[in-house]
């Protein structure tokens, strides 16, 4: 029984790292950009695959590198050439050009490597089982959650610690008056979005090393990681932190009473959250 | 050359006609002022001179260049510091980091010169945006509008929800910045305050400017004040046929 919560405990706290990286990107584009990228799930499958390219070539280390890189940039090309085009309009118009990227990406992805699953070689190194009694605990899973634990640290610090994301954090407040303050707003918004794009990438590539790739496959992390953003509270990259942590580890450990109720919990835990702190977790106040 | 050169300002908002063609000359080196009462119109002035609302026709001239149309990072970039009204610090970020914000342009202001010009800033180095009071988030804004080596400030409304003391201190510093070289623009509903320290002075009301002329002629001129909180741009006419 030990085992089984054990093991159903650190699949959440996977799974959970997995909706982190995804709702981080995410939740930075939709501050600052005021953008609910429908295509972060797509973005992510990319990453997933430029690995899969690049990895014959140069390795699965500088790849894990270098794929994520390629995804921001992209990210970054789309958001200078279609993305800023519809900020200050209606909603609805983020919500068609985001989700005909989806469709543009994902069947791009399916035209050049095919509908069926392609697997992801990791280095022997750390794919193999720590211990037998913890079959669970591969190397590679650990793995997964310390690259996950230091690109957020990482992103943490960048924001707290650097002149740019101490823009980036006022900007999402009032991007008016940190332009009027002499910064190019403009190419604020192209980097934060790389930015979220990059860990959308960096996503593509773990996943794809766990579980293969598949041009649906960011398409199951895109849900649960909107409910992330909105448990933790719009607007707080910790809230939203905490919301991925706590809907994947409930998600886990529904699955060891009622497995088939392990999704709908992620569901039941937003309505909660909701009724009892409508701004979510840690919603900044006044961010309307 | 002068630092600021409205001409025939037209701003919209949506479908309302705000300026009605509002020219004014910021010279270099002088600290004028634009006076009016509220919903006049001056702090849509200033945001189409800083391109947060851009005028619909008219042109706005800084340091000779034309940026009617720039985008507000651009305007700044020439060297424009703008304390806007309610002084909208980042409630979310330390004072430090409110500080680090403005682009670096090279000059003589530095962190740690506008702590020595407010020391309490200094003091409170740590604390959010949020928690300082009134008085300290206007000491706040000023010194990010500083740090950016403006040489051009534009105030609007420094006084406004301060103590009378802390206005003192807010109008003797905006001052000592003109004795510093800056051009200043200070936009205010506080009349005699700002007609004691500006070289000139205008008015504006209704979206037009309804006076224009040498701070010290129109401090002089007891009724006139007295009036401007409650001039009407018709009365203004009939006083003075359009400056």
């Amino acid at each position: 029984m030990l085992q089984l919560v054990l093991f159903n405990l650190f699949n959440g706290l996977i799974i959970g790292a997995f909706y982190v990286l995804t709702a981080l990107g995410l939740s930075m584009i939709l501050n600052l950009s005021n953008v609910i990228n429908f295509a972060h799930g797509n973005f992510l499958a990319l990453g997933g695959y430029l690995a899969y390219v690049l990895i014959p070539y140069i390795g699965f280390w500088p790849a894990l590198v270098v794929s994520p890189l390629l995804t921001a940039v992209l990210g970054f090309v789309v958001e200078r050439t279609m993305i800023r085009r519809i900020y200050g309009r209606d909603p609805i118009y983020s919500l068609l050009l985001t989700f005909g990227l989806a469709f543009m990406i994902q069947d791009g992805c399916r035209y050049i490597w095919g509908v069926n699953g392609l697997p992801l070689t990791t280095p022997a190194s750390i794919s193999q089982p720590l211990s037998q009694e913890f079959f669970f605990l591969t190397g590679y899973r650990l793995f997964v959650v310390g690259i996950v634990i230091v690109a957020v640290a990482a992103l943490f610090a960048f924001l707290r610690y650097t002149r740019m994301g101490m823009r980036i954090r006022a900007g999402v407040l009032d991007l008016d008056t940190v332009s009027a303050l002499g910064i190019n707003v403009r190419l604020l918004r192209s980097l934060n979005f790389a930015f979220g794009i990059f860990l959308a990438g960096l996503a593509g590539v773990l996943a794809g090393g766990q579980i293969g790739l598949n041009p649906n496959m960011g398409d199951d992390l895109l849900l649960p990681s909107f409910v992330a953003i909105i448990v933790g509270g719009m607007g707080s990259l910790v809230g939203t932190l905490l919301g991925g942590l706590l809907i994947g580890v409930a998600a886990a450990i529904t699955t060891i009473f009622y497995a088939s109720a392990s999704q709908a919990v992620i569901y039941v835990i937003m309505a909660v959250v909701l009724l009892a702190r409508p701004r979510g977790l840690l919603g900044e106040e006044g961010l309307q | 050359m002068n630092a600021i050169e409205i001409e025939g300002l037209h701003t919209y908002y949506g479908k309302s006609h705000i300026l009605h063609g509002v020219s004014l000359t910021v010279e270099e080196g002088r600290l004028t002022t634009l006076l009016g009462r509220n919903g006049a119109g001056k702090t849509t002035t200033m945001r189409s001179v800083m391109g947060l609302t851009p005028a619909r026709e008219g042109t706005v001239r800084i340091f000779g260049r034309e940026t009617t149309r720039w985008p507000s990072f651009r305007i700044a970039a020439l060297g424009v510091g703008y304390v806007p009204e309610g002084r909208r610090i980042f409630p979310n970020l330390s004072v430090e980091e409110n500080l680090k914000v403005p682009l670096e342009r090279p000059g003589p202001w530095s962190i740690p010169r506008v702590y020595e010009l407010f020391p309490r800033l200094q003091e409170r180095k740590l604390n959010r945006g949020r928690q300082l009071s009134g008085g300290e988030q206007e000491m706040l804004s000023i010194a990010r509008a500083l740090l950016l080596n403006p040489r051009v400030l534009i105030l609007d409304e420094p006084s406004q929800g301060l103590a009378p003391l802390i206005v003192r201190d807010v109008f003797r510093i905006v001052a000592e910045m003109r004795n510093e070289g800056i051009s200043v623009l200070l936009v205010e509903q506080n009349v005699r305050m700002s007609l004691e320290i500006a070289d000139y002075a205008y008015v504006l009301d209704d979206g037009m400017i309804v006076h224009a002329g040498p701070a010290a002629e129109l401090a002089r001129d007891e009724e006139r004040i007295q009036s401007l909180a409650g001039a009407t741009a018709e009365e203004w006419h009939e006083k003075e046929p359009a400056a």
